[in-house]
């Protein structure tokens, strides 16, 4: 027989190292010949896109287009240490890192601009597309190439930190504020249980995950799709069936990962509530948004079929045997 | 040592071999063409699939000497000789349908393969057509999204 449930998981997660550890990025910004922007972060990108929302956000700081931002990163001959892509971190600390970056070659290129047109002070002055302007006299303007002839040898370059708020928790009470930011999600989903073959197959699922502000909305649809179905594995697929510290699970012939027939047509709910520490807002969500569910699809299984499992990977065995 | 005949993105190749070589050695360590990746090496990931004679085969799985006189597609085989995309590599591009890309030229190979027969597949056949393509970042929903953006800018008329 198939039994149908649903389920809802609701998480939160503080996203950064935490609990004191020191959590630092560095990013350096620097004027191009060609009045392009440099910006070298040592952030990895394993597709998660933020090569993609970092080049963004120089843009962004800085009033270029993302071709005129040239992204060098991942290479630790000439990159700044900008801490692991882990934690959820790298749109948050490196994406602050290099918004800092951004700004203060900015601010740079204008007090060079004020001394190359001969102007009186940096106030009412405009950055757009590369060029340095008078706000009330637009055409009284010197564009980003014009200043960076003056620096061939030695090019203007900034380099910018930023260092996430947390502190360490009273090892006796377990009291204090250990993570900053906090992201928030919630996982719906609805499942069908085969009470035969102990298969449980998840049938329709939502996603709502606070992202303080998408960046890039696309970018924040594939890490929740990806995280759904990641969430989907840990709860009822994936089981390394470790006997005496070894893997016996150790091929994807019985470590079992989603496939596409797996994986239903979830609907992304972007939640934007900006974060005032954050690059226009934005915090990372990369593991948020797998954590609720497995959660909700184990709700679902005991609305399904009225028996609590509290153990993952939900393996037909482990159903059959709870249905006995 | 044995020597082999074989078409691959159109183009005609004799290669020595030796017998214990498998296909995707061929392509990429004889032929250079690195865009077929090896994922897991038994034929349970996909990573490594390719078109050989119309239909898609895991060439982890293949002997170098059974591609004889076989025509192959790799992934490098898809885009125009003007650099111009595949309407299917475009709309990956176009859904976010890649993220770490591992997975994206075998993905993308079956597509085709599907595509090639059932030129408008539902989505519950697109799941079908790459349920031999494991993928761990993208959820696959962005995946089948482009399939479907393909199928369609293919019957525009595209290649």
């Amino acid at each position: 027989m198939k039994k149908r449930g649903k389920g809802v998981g609701i998480i939160f997660y503080g996203t950064g190292y935490g609990n004191g550890f020191p959590d630092i990025s560095k990013a350096e910004a620097e004027l191009q010949d060609d009045g392009k922007v440099a910006i070298y972060v040592g952030a990895t990108e394993v597709g998660q896109g933020a090569k993609t929302v970092m080049t963004q956000i120089a843009a962004e700081a800085l009033g270029l287009k993302v071709e005129d931002i040239i992204f060098i990163n991942e290479d630790t001959m000439v990159t700044p240490d900008s801490g692991t892509a882990a934690a959820s971190r790298q749109s948050y600390n490196t994406g602050n890192a290099i918004k800092k970056a951004a700004e203060a070659l900015k601010a740079l290129i204008v007090d060079k601009a004020v001394d190359k047109m001969k102007l009186n002070t940096n106030i009412g002055l405009k950055v757009e597309n590369g060029n340095v302007f008078v706000k009330t006299f637009p055409s009284r303007k010197i564009s980003f190439k014009e200043i960076a002839e003056d620096y061939k040898e030695n090019p203007l370059k900034v380099e910018e930190e930023f260092i996430a708020q947390t502190t360490e928790m009273d090892e006796e009470t377990g009291q204090g504020a250990p993570y900053w930011p906090y992201t928030f999600s919630a996982c719906g989903v609805e499942i069908e249980v085969d009470t035969e073959t102990g298969i449980v197959e998840v049938i329709d699922g939502v996603l709502a995950q606070d992202v303080g502000k998408a960046l890039n909305p696309k970018l924040v649809e594939g890490q929740m799709e990806g995280g759904f179905a990641m969430g989907m594995g840990y709860g009822i697929f994936e089981n390394l069936n470790l006997k005496k510290g070894k893997m016996k699970n150790n091929s994807f012939t019985n470590y079992i990962i989603p496939t596409a027939l797996d994986m239903p047509d979830i609907k992304n709910v972007i939640v934007e509530d900006p974060e005032s520490t954050a690059p226009y807002g934005a915090k990372g969500i990369g593991e948020p948004v797998m954590i609720p569910v497995a959660p909700a699809i184990l709700n679902a299984i005991h609305d399904a079929i009225g028996v609590r499992i509290t153990e993952t990977p939900v393996t037909p065995d482990k159903i059959l045997k709870a249905l006995k | 040592m044995k020597e082999i005949n074989l078409t691959v993105n159109g183009k005609k190749h004799r290669i020595k071999i030796d017998e214990n070589m498998r296909l995707i050695d061929l392509l990429r360590e004889k032929l250079n063409l690195l865009g077929t990746k090896e994922g897991c090496g038994e034929g349970e990931c996909g990573a490594c699939s390719i078109i050989m004679d119309g239909e898609v085969v895991t060439s982890c799985l293949v002997m170098a000497f059974q591609a004889e006189s076989a025509d192959i597609i790799t992934i490098e085989g898809l885009e125009k000789e003007d650099g111009t995309l595949h309407p299917i590599q475009q709309a990956f591009l176009d859904e976010g349908a890649t993220q770490c890309g591992f997975c994206t030229p075998g993905m993308i190979l079956s597509a085709k393969a599907l595509l090639d027969k059932n030129p408008r597949p539902t989505r519950v056949e697109i799941k079908e057509g790459i349920s031999g393509n494991l993928c761990r970042c993208t959820g696959y929903n962005k995946i089948v999204d482009a399939i479907e953006k393909a199928a369609i800018l293919l019957e525009k008329g595209g290649n």
